[in-house]
């Protein structure tokens, strides 16, 4: 049957608020692995000793199971320990809401993210930094300019202050919010530095 | 923030998400933010091995599309035992998945780097290049990283690894996929067998002057040993 429409944040929460309730450890312990495990049976998935597959096959067979896993297993809210579920036909029709060509920073530091398709011959875009590693307050410039003015670097992603004003920037406090909005202003330094204010993060 | 930057949103292992990251969501979307959603399943986890993972890592990068409202996925298959997503089990789990959902969707698809060595070691180097080899040979839009050292560790990351990762990045793109895997097999196997002693790398104070933030001659050199080194496996890498 084909989808009303595609699915909101607000209809996966309300699905979530009427869905199946699953205790978390038979979630995590029985329907995960099972169903993963029976799929790749169905499938006849088996990659051998390649990283990348070759054949046109095994990456058809993988997307296949990987649709039925989502929508026969359904997706899991850790808060209220109930299952939501959604039909193939929903999946594409989110598919097809998706943008498939976007626009990272501005200015002459714009970065264009469009699909490749196999190993195309444009680069992917590289987004340089840390990616969440703890970084000290008193090189935290420094050390976001090091990916900023890298020639090969398109965009960044911010590392992690452990400390704000010499205080733990620890979850659910203030001093978390006062180090996120630092980390930001940061990078933006860092990013001007290198010469380059326009790079998205 | 603006637009053209991208917010960040995790899901939870394996197939999970709690009502936060809902909330975070509601607010991204009625802005008209730009949204990756991030999902890194775990090799030998609750999904099983290297099939059964990049089933889940499939469903999940789906879901960030169709049930979050994301507008990229940011991957990250992570292996149990080490920490790392440059592992060989978590390589075929993320090279399996991206070109499956590649050859089949236009969704934009990005992947992160962890990394066993530290920064300043050819290991480190080698094993960002490798990881960067695959996501772009199985299309990939976008490389995100490094987090050298696992990402644990405090000021154990810098800009040198992220220029191993666009310039392997740059030199792979284009490739026969035949090829690639051979040329994957050559490094992984260099770096591998040296899991239980890797190299713990050295700080950004210890690998940049901090004041001109100029990489040091030693990191130069190191940097210059992974080139040469990836050149000899049969990597075109230009500079």
């Amino acid at each position: 049957m084909a989808a009303t429409r595609p699915l909101t944040v607000c209809d996966v929460y309300d699905r979530f608020m009427k869905g199946k309730k699953v205790a978390e450890d038979k979630w995590d312990y029985e329907i995960i692995p099972q169903n993963a495990t029976r799929l790749k049976e169905k499938y006849k998935l088996n990659f051998g000793n390649k990283f990348v597959p070759e054949d046109k096959a095994t990456m058809d067979n993988l997307f296949n199971a990987g649709l039925e896993m989502l929508v026969e297993t359904g997706f899991y809210c850790q808060d209220n320990n109930r299952v939501m579920n959604v039909t193939e036909e929903e999946v594409w029709e989110g598919i097809k809401k998706t943008p498939t060509k976007i626009i990272l920073g501005d200015g002459r530091d714009a970065a264009r993210f469009y699909p490749r398709h196999g190993n195309s011959p444009v680069k992917p875009i590289i987004q340089g930094g840390p990616t969440g590693s703890p970084i000290s307050e008193d090189v935290f410039v420094q050390v976001m300019q090091s990916y900023a003015q890298e020639g090969i670097v398109d965009t960044i992603v911010n590392g992690v202050l452990t400390t704000i004003e010499g205080h733990s920037a620890k979850t659910n406090t203030p001093y978390e919010i006062r180090a996120t909005m630092t980390e930001l202003r940061s990078v933006r330094e860092a990013c001007v530095r290198a010469g380059r204010p326009g790079l998205a993060m | 923030m603006r637009t053209c930057d991208s917010h960040e949103c995790s899901q939870l292992n394996e197939l999970k998400i709690d009502m936060n990251a809902l909330n975070m969501l509601a607010g991204w979307t009625c802005n008209g933010n730009t949204i990756m959603i991030e999902q890194m399943p775990i090799f030998g986890g609750y999904c099983g091995m290297v099939e059964e993972t990049a089933i889940c890592d499939v469903a999940t990068t789906l879901a960030s599309f169709t049930l979050f409202s994301g507008n990229f996925h940011l991957d990250g298959p992570i292996h149990i035992r080490w920490g790392t997503t440059t592992a060989r089990e978590t390589l075929q789990v993320a090279g399996h998945a991206a070109a499956a959902i590649d050859a089949n969707t236009d969704l934009l698809l990005a992947n992160q780097y962890y990394p066993m060595a530290g920064p300043c070691t050819e290991m480190c180097l080698l094993e960002t290049a490798a990881q960067a080899i695959t996501d772009t040979a199985s299309g990939r839009e976008l490389l995100s990283g490094s987090a050298a050292a696992k990402g644990v560790v405090q000021d154990k990351t810098t800009g040198m690894e992220a220029r191993i990762m666009g310039e392997a990045a740059k030199a792979t793109a284009g490739m026969k996929i035949p090829e690639v895997n051979k040329l994957l097999n050559k490094i992984v196997s260099d770096y591998e067998k040296h899991y239980t002693n890797a190299p713990a790398g050295k700080t950004f104070q210890e690998c940049y002057d901090v004041k001109t933030v100029k990489p040091t001659a030693e990191y130069v050199q190191v940097y210059d040993g992974a080139l040469k080194r990836l050149r000899d496996y049969g990597l075109d890498i230009k500079h």
